[in-house]
């Protein structure tokens, strides 16, 4: 098989296999998502509330740093700072806990795959699924309070994108974060790092001229413009789209076929 | 069900070793091997018919577990095929895929989902397994808050009850203690009648050569002897006697090698128990049991607690010499003996060795109690007595065969 035929194959491995995955294991999944759903929230005294106060609590402090603190002032024809913030903020909650979870991944289900045949295709969707559903009920509450039942509607779709974006770095981050020791230790560093990075607590016209242009180095620079041009109508252009696509596209085979090949060493090394 | 329940085709299982950690990384982005191979099993190819009930011996390291742990699916092959017709619950380190943090309740459901069953399938046993684990309310509980007891009888209840058509095995007939450990040894037992395909490793010579229609003797991760149960062992048990003598004691009755050692007895009465040991020459009790070769009788009572809503067990006596090998030995269910129970309750069982052919020497005598087929042991007592053989001639030796000369 040449190079080329093997990078495609691996890239609609990448997406079709965990997808797959899920259908043939439903009630497997399933079992497994209510499950963490309840552990999240069993024995506390808020309950199934603190799925809604816990981004919301986190919010409040970006909020009174940076709008506060700093008094980050709105752009003059733009959305004021704190719904800007908002909009921009729960997506990266959610995109921090899955990759923070996905490097830790192998490790937390030891317990299921280590004696047992288990499905390991399924683990790095089932862990961006809960994320996504308890920031997903989040962000449509916020969108319906701040731009109505049109907004609303429309964010439905912005985490599953995000999420679908994050399949190449959730296949790669439970690799090397049971095989490379450092990186799990580095994962919140990194991702304090990327959210300093990206224009999510200021605005991108905030930054200084020299530095303005760099900013699409990170691609979550181009998903957050496009996720304020869908909610907040700001500006947006193409190439928003075509980079982290581009991106996406590169990533998923390499990635894939990372996971593919850890698979024989996990229960070896644990 | 087709005509293999299990085969293996040119499998062979090897475990990597990295002189450096990152190594294994760099091996998974790159492609390149940078391991060392630590090989676990070479080239085997077997096949397992639907019923079947293979045995799997071996010494420690021959690539045993291994070999179950392929053919469950655990862990894959590096090379060569496996296919399997059927679900497959397999009895390996029992509990060990239980997720910690879910209720028993759930991990059933759970260990279920894995073996592809839908919820209605699994609800459908729900009562049973919860029955037959026998941990009341915990059932409710996370199974962190287990026993080990507890968790052992669960993951054993799970892995029997969701209907497997074949059955593996790693070491353990039955869990458990006391009554429990009975009564899953009956359920395998349940298993075998019912024609399911049963692998089954074990040290224990007698075990398996009592349950399994073929025998596979794996040496260094491959067979080196595969055939009739009584063939492959008594080649097995020799080389193993010459490799490494070693202290058989009660041994090759029940549990040789087993790691199941005296049986912890949890529940009193609730399993049947040792109760005493009574030795008489010609006739006499004395502390010191002194026997003429060939013309003393020996006689041996065992006393024991019949236990509760069991079968009466059976009793196996055997004579070991001193280095702890067992010269020979005799079972009640083997020679289809039904023992009694006399008025005070207790199980009895008596045995005479008469005219005793013994040659000079100390012997020991060891007891087991056993279930009623003779194959699960219920207790063991070792070096119950001491006896000490006189004898009148110089023959040497330590037993005098029965014997004609013909000039």
């Amino acid at each position: 098989m040449s190079f080329v035929q093997g990078f495609f194959r691996n890239m609609v491995g990448g997406l079709v296999r965990p997808c797959e995955s899920v259908i043939k294991n439903w009630s497997l999944y399933s079992m497994l998502v209510k499950r963490d759903l309840v552990n999240r929230t069993s024995g506390t005294i808020l309950g199934k509330v603190w799925p809604l106060v816990q981004p919301a609590l986190q919010i409040l402090g970006y909020w009174f740093i940076f709008g506060v603190i700093f008094s980050v002032r709105a752009e003059s024809r733009g959305p004021n700072f704190l719904e800007y913030l908002l909009i921009g903020m729960l997506p990266w909650l959610c995109v921090a806990e899955v990759l923070n979870r996905s490097a830790t991944m192998f490790r937390e289900f030891a317990p299921l795959y280590r004696r047992n045949p288990f499905p390991l295709e399924l683990l790095p969707l089932l862990v961006m699924t809960i994320p996504c559903l308890v920031y997903g009920s989040a962000y449509f509450v916020l969108n319906l309070f701040l731009g109505g039942v049109d907004k609303a509607l429309l964010s439905l779709v912005v985490l599953p994108l995000f999420m679908i974006w994050l399949i190449p770095l959730s296949l790669l981050f439970p690799v090397l974060g049971l095989f490379v020791k450092d990186f799990a230790q580095a994962i919140p560093f990194l991702l304090m790092i990327t959210l300093f990075l990206t224009p999510i607590l200021y605005f991108p016209s905030m930054l200084p001229d020299g530095l303005r242009q760099f900013i699409w180095i990170n691609p979550f620079s181009d998903l957050m413009a496009l996720v304020h041009g869908l909610l907040q109508d700001s500006e947006y252009t193409w190439m928003n789209a075509v980079r982290p696509f581009l991106i996406w596209l590169f990533l998923l085979g390499p990635c894939w076929l990372v996971y593919k090949r850890s698979i024989p060493h996990i229960r070896e090394v644990l | 069900m087709g005509e293999v329940a299990l085969s293996m085709q040119s499998v062979s299982k090897y475990y990597k070793y990295y002189e450096k950690e990152m190594d294994r990384i760099k091996e998974i982005i790159s492609g390149k091997p940078r391991f060392q191979k630590i090989s676990a099993l070479e080239d085997i190819n077997l096949e397992v018919k639907p019923g079947e009930v293979l045995g799997v011996i071996g010494q420690n390291g021959a690539g045993k577990s291994t070999l179950l742990k392929v053919l469950s699916g655990t862990i894959l092959p590096s090379s060569g095929e496996v296919s399997a017709h059927g679900r497959i619950a397999a009895l390996l380190e029992l509990g060990a895929s239980f997720h910690p943090d879910m209720t028993g309740k759930e991990n059933v459901f759970l260990s279920g989902a894995i073996k592809g069953m839908s919820k209605n399938e699994i609800e459908n046993i729900y009562g049973e397994i919860v029955a037959f684990a026998e941990i009341g309310e915990f059932i409710d509980r996370p199974v962190k808050t287990y026993s080990s007891g507890m968790f052992v009888r669960l993951a054993f209840s799970i892995a029997t009850h969701i209907d497997p058509e074949v059955l593996i095995i790693d070491e353990a007939l039955s869990v458990g203690d006391g009554a429990f450990s009975r009564k899953s040894f009956d359920r395998i037992m349940d298993f075998k009648e019912a024609g399911k395909t049963i692998l089954f490793c074990s040290h224990s010579m007698y075990q398996v050569e009592v349950l399994c229609d073929r025998v596979i003797w794996l040496e260094n991760g491959r067979i080196r002897k595969e055939g009739a149960p009584v063939d492959v062992i008594s080649e097995y048990s020799e080389l193993v006697r010459m490799a490494a003598p070693r202290n058989e004691s009660l041994g090759s009755v029940a549990q040789e090698e087993s790691g199941e050692t005296e049986v912890v007895i949890s529940e009193a009465g609730a399993i049947p128990r040792i109760l005493e040991v009574l030795v008489k020459v010609d006739g006499q009790t004395s502390e010191v049991h002194k026997i003429i070769s060939e013309k003393s009788d020996l006689e041996v009572t065992v006393l024991f607690d019949p236990g509760n809503g069991v079968p009466l067990a059976s009793v196996a006596i055997a004579i070991s010499g001193g280095d702890g090998r067992i010269l020979s030995s005799v079972g009640s269910a083997h020679d289809k003996i039904e023992l009694f129970i006399n008025e005070q309750g207790q199980g009895v069982a008596k045995i005479l060795f008469p005219a005793l052919p013994l040659l000079r020497g100390n012997y020991y005598l060891d007891v087991a109690l056993l279930c009623e087929k003779g194959i699960h042991l219920y207790e063991a007592a070792r070096q119950v007595a001491e006896i000490f053989v006189e004898q009148e001639g110089s023959e040497r030796g330590v037993v005098k065969l029965p014997h004609q000369w013909l000039s």
